[in-house]
């Protein structure tokens, strides 16, 4: 990880005045104390916490942990929201675009009052009420080649939350660069896809799909439509590999990825290895 | 020497959740008095305690935990 990644920030900075002032007072050095959860966190994460695969240590790693969204649509809403709701302890949420009203039946960070506002404004408003404790920052650019490995540097993990084929490529390339895990997914239609990715050690995305699609061979949501659940279902897919990845619970999709079709249930788990000579993780030819 | 958990001031499911951080907290084959409310707790908290593997007896309205 990049010696500024932002993982502990605050706590990082707490321990760091407090060292300053013993260091003033000439105290003796004393044993740290093993961070703990507040009364509040645990009735806040209780629900969590009552898993037998979840522990105070499981939550307090989320707490130390940044997690970028790209997108703050459709698979972001569940996404961010449940991550949010978890108690993650920083997320960005990245979108240039602003609220339109046809983005309602599935974008639930957004409501109708919202239209014409910046996305990122308008689900970060929502998530900091639903979560006070959630650091949340908003960057309201589109992702590129020129901005994503500024973006996701200092981030633990990150949610690609997009709806586009450059974007995805993108983040990709600057996780594996960066070494940073990441969620993908993609929803149209009825159907979509979850992948979990560490970089370095399994599957990234290029290694399962080489190339972006010709343009205009797979349609947006915007030519071929989308069904809110749908979307629903994969963003809620990517929090919970999100959780699983930030965690160490349960076990994530990885070398493999989740095609799920809504309209018949019709799930497949697609394993993938890493590719030699992949452009995007660098893995070596053989 | 054993340790103590107050949770009479609980409500379930807060009452396993506290005894349950508890535990996670302490070295196996640490044990702990849990001192419960009357009531629900009495049953969800030995109850949930031994599915977790722990070793569980309860004496009147404190449940001894021997943490797995």
């Amino acid at each position: 990880m990049s010696g500024s990644s932002r993982r502990g920030f605050f706590r990082e900075l707490a321990e760091a005045a407090a060292e300053a002032v013993r260091e003033v007072q000439g105290a003796r050095e004393e044993p740290e104390p093993q961070p703990q959860l507040s009364d509040a966190d645990m009735d806040r994460y209780s629900r969590q916490l009552l898993l037998p695969e979840w522990s105070e240590a499981a939550q307090l790693a989320l707490r130390e942990a940044s997690v970028l969204v790209v997108g703050a649509g459709a698979l972001a809403s569940p996404a961010a929201a449940y991550l949010a709701g978890a108690g993650v302890g920083r997320l960005g949420i990245v979108d240039s675009d602003v609220v339109e009203i046809s983005n309602l039946p599935r974008q639930h960070l957004h409501f109708t009052p919202d239209a014409g506002q910046p996305k990122v404004e308008s689900a970060a408003a929502k998530l900091r009420f639903l979560n006070p404790d959630v650091l949340v920052e908003t960057y309201q650019v589109w992702l590129d080649d020129g901005n994503a490995a500024a973006l996701v540097e200092g981030n633990d993990l990150v949610v690609d939350c997009s709806d586009s084929f450059d974007t995805r490529y993108n983040v990709n390339a600057a996780c594996c660069d960066a070494g940073v895990p990441l969620v993908e997914g993609g929803v149209v239609g009825w159907s979509g896809l979850v992948m979990a990715i560490r970089p370095g050690e399994t599957a990234c995305y290029r290694c399962a799909f080489p190339d972006p699609p010709a343009p205009g061979s797979v349609p947006t949501c915007a030519e071929a439509g989308v069904l809110g659940p749908a979307a629903g279902v994969i963003g809620s897919l990517q929090a919970l590999e999100a959780l699983k990845l930030l965690t160490g619970t349960g076990t994530p999709v990885v070398d493999a990825f989740l095609q799920v079709d809504l309209a018949d249930h019709a799930s497949v788990r697609v394993a993938v290895g890493r590719r030699p000579g992949c452009p995007g993780c660098g893995h070596p030819t053989l | 020497m054993t340790r103590t958990l107050d949770i009479t001031g609980l409500r379930c499911p807060m009452t396993w959740v506290r005894t349950k951080l508890e535990l996670e907290r302490m070295a196996p084959g640490e044990a702990l008095d849990v001192q419960c409310p009357p009531g629900e707790a009495l049953e969800n908290v030995p109850r949930s305690a031994q599915e977790a593997g722990h070793e569980v007896r309860v004496e009147g309205t404190t449940v001894r935990i021997v943490r797995a």
